[in-house]
């Protein structure tokens, strides 16, 4: 019995490791989604949030916008169809391109996936 | 105190606060007064980033105590609230304090340039439209012109969107009374010529065209070489430089008459049906006044 418990005791570092590992992936997802929801706040919030705004087309409102099975334009919600979309803009929506970079689409889309 | 009495406290506290503003949102801003406008009641800031509101950059901000434009200079660096409407439609400053004064400017920035008299003829410099062909503001003598500036990526919905929304309405409008059709022409010119390229402008045009591509025979979309944007520019006293990864502009609409001449200029305030109005009157005015004008020129 004794013998056991050194043993375990001697390996107890693993147990911590993969412990570590286990949760890296839920902290990395979080802090991408905290970095989205800032460049959501500065970038898209001023039309999607919006409404009455002057213009020819309401911005839609993107809650759930990957509950759903289509983008608002009809399009497959996917992650591929969304980050064109941001990049080269969509119909009125103007284009990000240069303006946010890939890391920054990435916690995008993070984000988005979170808003329900 | 109890802590019923403390709750009371909090609460009445926090309705008061919201009952003070109601409907309006408040963001901290920080950045450095780059130009005012007693005139329009504005200071153009160059900002930090407002976490929840927008991205550092430079542009003009409406305040809501007209002396505090009296009292700031260029060079301030200032703190200030961003108030907006819960709809987002629209936007001012509140609580503008003046943190360091320090880098103020002696003398007075430069002036915007001279922009052409009203009365004064156009210059026809050369345009590449949506199409890929060259054309010039000469080729619509004989119609009346309403003509804006625009960049595509423009992500400010009360700007450059705004204006083309504006324009889509009255292009809208206009075909709906075909005699209107043959006097009047929508110009929107793209001052960021290296990514509105003729293939974007055509994408950026359908969109507000409803995809109806015979909609570019009233509604040009051009940009031109950085050099005659800059002198086209100039003669319309639009100002535009770059800023980080973004454009910072002013708005301007011209309207020009059929001979070719300034009629009036838009910069603040304008509605779209005071825009439509003045482009049919401009049309439909008869020869003698038109002549007028022109002879007024000379």
């Amino acid at each position: 019995m004794n013998r056991h418990l050194v043993t375990y005791v001697r390996w107890w570092w693993l147990l911590v490791v993969a412990a570590m590992l286990a949760i890296w992936p839920t902290c990395r997802d979080r802090q991408a989604s905290q970095r989205g929801e800032e460049l959501f706040q500065q970038n898209c919030a001023i039309c999607h949030e919006a409404s009455n705004l002057d213009l020819k087309k309401q911005p839609p409102k993107l809650e759930g916008l990957f509950q759903s099975k289509t983008l608002p334009s009809g399009a497959p919600a996917t992650d591929q169809q969304v980050r064109k979309t941001i990049i080269h803009g969509l119909g009125t929506m103007p284009a990000f391109e240069g303006r946010l970079s890939d890391e920054d689409v990435k916690n995008l889309l993070a984000y988005l996936h979170q808003l329900k | 105190m109890s802590l019923r009495k403390i709750l009371a406290i909090i609460i009445a506290s926090f309705s008061f606060a919201t009952a003070c503003h109601p409907g309006a949102k408040r963001y901290h801003m920080r950045g450095q007064v780059m130009d005012k406008n007693v005139a329009t009641n504005e200071i153009t800031i160059d900002h930090e980033d407002i976490p929840g509101f927008m991205a550092a950059m430079t542009m003009p901000y409406k305040v809501k105590d007209p002396a505090v434009v009296q009292e700031v200079e260029p060079g301030d660096k200032i703190a200030a609230d961003v108030v907006t409407t819960t709809d987002g439609t629209d936007y001012w400053l509140e609580d503008v304090r003046i943190t360091d004064e320090s880098g103020r400017k002696s003398t007075p920035p430069p002036s915007p340039p001279q922009r052409l008299a009203v009365g004064e003829r156009v210059p026809s410099l050369p345009l590449v439209n949506q199409d890929g062909k060259t054309i010039h503001l000469d080729d619509f003598k004989g119609r009346a012109v309403l003509l804006t500036f625009v960049y595509t990526r423009c992500p400010m919905p009360n700007f450059c969107p705004r204006l083309s929304s504006q324009f889509a309405r009255i292009h809208e409008d206009l075909t709906k009374t075909p005699g209107l059709i043959a006097k009047t022409h929508l110009l929107t010119v793209s001052f960021d010529p290296k990514y509105d390229t003729a293939p974007v402008l055509r994408r950026y045009g359908l969109a507000y065209l409803d995809n109806d591509a015979s909609g570019f025979a009233q509604w040009d979309f051009a940009s031109a070489v950085p050099s005659d944007l800059r002198k086209l520019a100039n003669a319309f006293g639009l100002i535009y430089f770059e800023q980080g990864n973004q454009i910072a502009h002013s708005m301007d609409i011209v309207l020009i008459s059929p001979q070719g001449n300034i009629v009036k200029y838009w910069a603040t305030d304008w509605t779209t049906a005071e825009l439509e109005d003045a482009l049919r009157t401009e049309a439909t005015a008869p020869p003698a006044r038109q002549t007028v004008q022109a002879g007024r020129l000379q």
